[in-house]
Formats: structure tokens, C-alpha cells, sequence
């Protein structure tokens, strides 16, 4: 049930993206800005993954690679 | 204003606009202001981390970004960490004193009555390096390969991955996708323990099945991320990995306990090692939104629901928020809050004979169902020249779901799960090597 | 849906190369400039080649074009030609923060809302549009690699001769 919903969700969400007014590319200064990036600060997010990937069953889901550890 | 009199084609238009998803540049939506030019950008960083009463890590990591051509870029990451302290071994803790055997098989410890069992022999230094290779293809095809390993004294890893992004939409989308595979090898202290056997009380060794043991875990994620508007952008990420091969945790081991209600341990062989499957599908659903307020703060807050084919299903949420002050200087708080349900093999305690009747079983609590909590405050300071120093604390918490109640006879008045309470400490340096160039030379002029 | 297919073909066609169009005349525009805040307008310059490239402090490939541009004017300023580099940042403090350490010795213009880069259809930062002596865009040119130098430079020469 839950699966079905967050999927929809995607779904609504993806299909909703295809309606937005682009952005132009003189207007992407502030998407420029480091702050404004996904990972705004590459290390940080690296070292909470190590972090809760020793600490958690979960992991990964923002991107591939990097690795793995036998942490405890 | 019309840049033509006669009016072109509408679909020549169109493809000119397709033509030039471009805006070319850096990374997703164009990199760093100081990552640019013939420069290496340096970033480091060092990690205090600290248990209560229980493991402490130091890790250092140097990030190193060269960009080798037009948007071309090599980035090298080194990450060096040493852990000392303690870890929960899996058993419960007792009314009595509990006589564990090391994992070496040379000798024994002891822990005292009504404390958590925890294996003291954790010293282990380990270092990773990782390298990536990111290039475009065309102006709106990049593509990364990249390149991964770490050792540490009982465990190597080595992956690699690969990954393609497309952007489509006058460059307001990107598809990417990525996949990786990694090999591990352990070469656990006293070797691979047959699982379900006994923990021996030394000077008796433990039953084993060869000195090494590896497993392979593949990956692949699908992304779509979306701009959708001057300030706000989001991504969407699937992803599925399958790990195959020895997944146990060769220094777990299970209480084995009487099986007449009581909760005293059993009188002989009192501990096993765990046993878990040797494969594990999961996947995972991952959301993040990025958005600059009209005051410039920005929010990262980012939603991870996560499940695999052991029973495991875990909801993560973040929550990031940059308060930018004049001068260069911001703070950013940070929460997360990590909900997880347990394994279906997780077990706290066996009873006497459940090891040859169950087909798994684990006391490791990371398999069992328990909430972490992340307090933190991040203080960063921007230079004018574009590098930047930060530092940031943090508390962790980590509580298990109370199970007392199902607990029999004497383990109800004790704490089964091992709660955890942990502190973070991070000092960061971001800076171009033209500083440090000229920090040298200037150095050497005194 | 199969027009944005079409559309992604042509995309993957033109990959790396610089797509060059039917010259038509080049929009009009009336901008202040940097540092010195006069107005300049496009026609003031009929009769010179221009090199008209819109630029932003915050897209890393436009700074890498600084000082090839420099280069370009100083070579062929004598020659007629006339750089005009239009910044779409929306705040000016950037600009005069990033003139104070490239200098440019060309023209620096300010279109802060993006009109101007609406009128010529702008797709990708920088942008870089030739106009001949007569008015005409005669090469559009999105993006700025090493590798483009010769090209530019090839066609302003041509452009020069004319």
C-alpha cells in the first residue's frame, strides 16, 4: 500500500514536471551558486554516509559508488 | 525586438532549442566559481566521531578537483580513519558476569554483570581511495567512471562505477544513470566462523570455514532531476542493489538461552556466531528539493524510503537550512530523523536448540527496529577569493524499540537493545591551489 | 512527444559542432555599459564587425573567455572590430567586482532583466552571435571551449575582410 502510494506520488510528481516554465539561461544565477547544488558540500555528505552506513541497515539511494567498509 | 523578419520554421526553432540543451559547464548546473581555470580545487576535511563508551573515529579526507579540459574533470579523494573502542558483540547483557571469547581465539574478556556485551578489540586503521573521471560527451551528455577501494587490516573493498547524464528540456531535466559493482574480501581475525557454532571458551578454537570469505554487491539507479523554477530544484532518484555472497558479520554472535522461560543462558556453549543469507535485494526511493528563499537562505531537505528482501524497510528524512549572514559567514542546522523496522531473521536472545531448527538469525543491532535522531549546527565562513572554512557539531541518537516486555524470565530487567549516543565534530578547508601557491611563496619571501 | 524525439536526434547531431544559421539582421538594443554607465546601441556600430557574446560572473566557461576576447580586441580592434560583452547578472556589484580583476579592454554592457537576451533568442551561456559590417548575424555560437578559438577567429577574420 505504501509502495503503490510513494509511487504514485513519483509518478504525479515526474508528470507535473513536464507542465513547468523553463528556466532560461541567463535566469540560472542562483542555481549556480555551490549552496544551490544537490550535494553542496561533497565531503560532509560523504562522511554522514560512512557514518550511518556503519550505524544502519540502510544506505546509498543518492548515487552509485564509493564503496564499501566492514564498519563497526 | 524581433531577431528575424521573416518568421523561421517553428520546428527549426525547436530543435535549435533542443539543439542547445546546453549552458555547458561544471557539474549538474555548473560548478563551483573556484573550480574553474588551470587550478586544483583542494577541499579537506577531519572527523571527530565519538560513542559514548564505545567506539571513537578520527577520519581525515583530502578531495582533490583538477579540470584537464573543457569541462573535463579528475577528482582523487583520499580518506584515512582510525577506530578505537568498543562494539556491541550481539550478546545480551545478564544478571551475571559474561566470559566472551576474542575473536583471535587468544584469549577472553569479561564483562560485568547488567552491561551491554561489547567486543573491546576494535583498532583498526583504515584508507580508502577513490578516483573519477567526469567528461562530456556532447554538450548535454556527460558521462563519470570512477574508481574505488579501501583497506582496512580484516576487510578490502574494491568497486567501480559508472555513470551517464543526459539533459533534455533546454537543460531543465537530467536523466541519469549510474550503475557500480564492488568486491569485497574479509579476512576476519581467527578466521570465517561456521555459523550457528559455538563461541568456544578459550583456550578452545572455534569451528571454521577457511580464513577469507567476499561478497559482490551490484547497483543501479535511475534519476530524473528537475528545475523548476529560478529557485527550487529536485531530484528523484530509484535504485536497486543486489549483494551476493558472505553478508554475516563474522564477529556476531547470538545469547543462546534455556528454553524453560527463565532468560538464564544456557549452561554450555551459552554464545553462537550468527548466521544471515547470502544475498540481499534492496531498493530504495530517494527525493531531494533544493530551494533559495527571496532572503537567500537555502533549504536541502531530502526523503529516503528504503526496503530490501530481508524484511527491512526504513524511512530517512533531512533536513538542511543555510542561513547566509553578511560578510561571507552562515549556519546551517541540521536534522535527521532515521526510522527503521527489523530484519526478519533479527533476534535478541535464541533459545536452546532454535540454532539447528532456524535457517538465520542475527543480534546485530543495526538489523533490529530502532529510530536515530541527528541533531546539528553547521558555522561556515566564504573567503572572498572563493575558499572557505566551516566547522560543525552534532548529536546522534540511536534508541531501539523496547522488547522488554517480550523478554523472558531475568532479561526483563535488562536493556536488550544497545542504545547508542553519539557526538560528531567536523573542521573543513576548501581552497584553490593558487592560494596555496602563493601561500608558500609568500612564506618563503619572509 | 515526437517532435521532442525529433528534437533530441538533432541534439545528439550536433553534438560538438558549431550550428551556423541563415544570416538575418541582428535585433537593435540600447544598454548602459561598464564601468563608465554610457549607453551604447548596436547600431552605433554599422560599418564594424561585432562580436556580440552574453555572459554571466556566475557561468565558469564565460570567465574562461575573458581573456582570449581581450586578445581578439587587441588583435583586430584596428581592423574594425568591436567586442560587446552583455553580462545578464542581475546584480551589478558582480560585474564591477569581476572587472576590477580581468580589466577588459572591450565593451562591457549590462542586461539585467535578460531583454536583450530574449530578442536574440538566447539558449546557452555564453552565447556568442557575429554581426557583420552590415547588421547581420552571420554565426551563432553556443558555449566556449578551447577548442572553438580557431573557429571564432577564422570567421571574425572573414568577417573582417568582407
Amino acid at each position: 500500500m505504501l509502495k503503490t502510494l510513494l509511487f504514485s506520488t513519483c509518478i504525479a510528481l515526474a508528470l507535473s514536471a513536464c507542465s513547468l516554465e523553463p528556466v532560461q539561461p541567463w535566469d540560472r544565477d542562483l542555481l549556480a551558486q555551490q549552496k544551490m547544488q544537490l550535494v553542496a558540500d561533497p565531503l560532509e555528505i560523504y562522511l554522514d554516509e560512512h557514518t550511518y552506513f556503519s550505524k544502519e541497515a540502510s544506505s546509498g539511494g543518492q548515487s552509485v559508488g564509493g564503496g564499501g567498509c566492514g564498519c563497526n | 525586438m524581433q531577431l528575424k523578419k521573416t518568421q523561421r520554421p517553428r520546428n527549426i526553432r525547436r530543435q535549435l532549442a533542443a539543439a542547445t540543451c546546453t549552458l555547458l559547464a561544471g557539474t549538474t548546473h555548473a560548478g563551483s566559481l573556484i573550480a574553474s581555470g588551470d587550478n586544483w580545487k583542494i577541499d579537506s576535511a577531519l572527523l571527530i566521531y565519538a560513542e559514548k563508551d564505545r567506539v571513537s573515529l578520527a577520519e581525515g579526507v583530502l578531495n582533490i578537483r583538477k579540470e584537464i579540459d573543457d569541462d573535463e574533470f579528475i577528482n582523487a579523494r583520499i580518506v584515512t580513519d582510525v577506530l578505537t573502542g568498543s562494539s556491541p558483540n550481539g550478546a545480551v547483557p545478564s544478571n551475571t558476569a559474561q566470559t566472551f571469547t576474542n575473536p583471535s581465539g587468544n584469549s577472553s574478556y569479561t564483562e560485568a554483570a547488567n552491561t551491554t556485551p561489547l567486543n573491546h578489540t576494535f583498532k583498526d586503521l583504515r584508507n580508502a581511495l577513490s578516483v573519477e573521471w567526469d567528461t562530456p560527451f556532447s554538450r548535454s551528455l556527460r558521462g563519470t567512471l570512477g574508481g574505488n577501494i579501501s583497506r582496512e587490516y580484516d576487510y578490502l573493498s574494491t568497486g567501480i562505477s559508472v555513470s551517464l547524464a543526459q539533459d533534455i528540456n533546454q537543460r531543465n531535466t537530467t536523466l541519469t544513470l549510474g550503475i557500480s559493482l564492488n568486491k569485497d574480501t574479509w579476512d576476519p581475525v581467527g578466521g570465517v566462523p561456521v555459523g550457528f557454532t559455538a563461541m568456544p571458551a578459550f583456550p578452545a578454537k572455534k569451528a571454521i570455514d577457511g580464513a577469507k570469505t567476499d561478497k559482490t554487491v551490484k547497483d543501479i539507479l535511475f534519476g530524473v532531476t528537475q528545475i523548476i523554477n529560478r529557485q527550487t530544484l529536485m531530484q528523484l532518484n530509484y535504485s536497486r542493489g543486489q549483494s551476493d555472497g558472505y553478508l554475516t558479520d563474522p564477529y556476531k554472535i547470538l545469547s543462546v538461552l534455556e528454553n524453560d522461560g527463565s532468560g538464564n543462558l544456557r549452561g554450555t556453549n551459552p554464545y553462537v556466531y550468527e548466521n544471515r543469507p547470502d544475498q540481499r535485494t534492496h531498493q530504495s526511493l530517494y527525493w531531494k528539493g533544493v530551494h533559495q528563499f527571496h532572503n537567500e537562505n537555502v533549504l536541502n531537505v531530502s526523503y529516503r524510503y528504503f526496503w530490501d528482501d530481508w524484511g527491512i524497510q526504513s524511512h530517512t528524512v533531512d533536513l538542511r537550512y543555510r542561513f547566509d549572514f553578511d560578510g561571507g559567514h552562515y549556519l546551517q542546522p541540521h536534522l535527521r530523523y532515521y526510522q527503521q523496522g527489523a530484519a526478519d531473521f533479527y533476534r535478541q536472545t535464541l533459545t536452546d536448540g532454535e540454532e539447528n531448527t532456524l535457517s538465520y538469525a542475527s543480534a546485530d543491532y543495526r538489523l533490529g527496529e530502532f529510530v536515530t535522531q541527528t541533531i546539528g549546527l553547521k558555522y561556515g565562513f566564504e573567503f572572498k577569493n572563493g575558499a572557505e572554512i566551516n566547522f560543525r557539531a552534532e548529536m546522534i541518537t540511536q534508541k531501539g524499540k523496547d522488547r522488554s516486555a517480550d523478554a523472558v524470565g531475568i532479561l526483563q530487567n535488562q536493556q536488550l537493545f544497545p542504545d547508542n549516543e553519539a557526538y560528531l565534530l567536523q573542521g573543513g578547508l576548501s581552497l584553490d591551489s593558487d592560494m596555496v601557491i602563493k601561500y608558500i611563496m609568500g612564506f618563503f619571501k619572509k | 512527444m515526437f517532435s521532442r524525439l525529433s528534437a533530441l536526434s538533432v541534439t545528439l547531431l550536433f553534438v560538438f559542432a558549431v550550428p551556423a544559421f541563415a544570416v538575418e539582421p541582428a535585433p537593435d538594443f540600447t544598454l548602459p555599459t561598464f564601468p563608465d554607465d554610457r549607453e551604447i546601441s548596436l547600431k552605433d556600430f554599422r560599418g564594424r564587425v561585432v562580436y556580440l557574446d552574453f555572459w554571466a560572473t556566475w557561468c565558469p566557461p564565460c570567465r574562461k573567455s575573458f581573456p582570449w576576447m581581450d586578445e581578439m580586441h587587441e588583435r583586430y580592434k584596428d581592423e574594425g572590430l568591436t567586442i560587446i560583452a552583455i553580462s545578464v547578472d542581475k546584480k551589478r556589484e558582480l560585474i564591477e567586482q569581476f572587472i576590477k580583476k580581468t580589466e577588459p579592454a572591450f565593451i562591457i554592457a549590462h542586461d539585467p532583466s535578460g531583454k536583450v537576451a530574449i530578442a536574440y533568442e538566447l539558449r546557452a551561456m555564453p552565447t556568442t552571435y557575429l554581426i557583420d559590417r552590415d547588421g547581420q548575424v552571420v554565426m551563432t555560437h553556443m558555449g566556449f571551449r578551447s577548442s572553438d578559438k580557431d573557429k571564432l577567429e577564422a570567421t571574425i577574420q572573414s568577417l573582417l575582410e568582407k
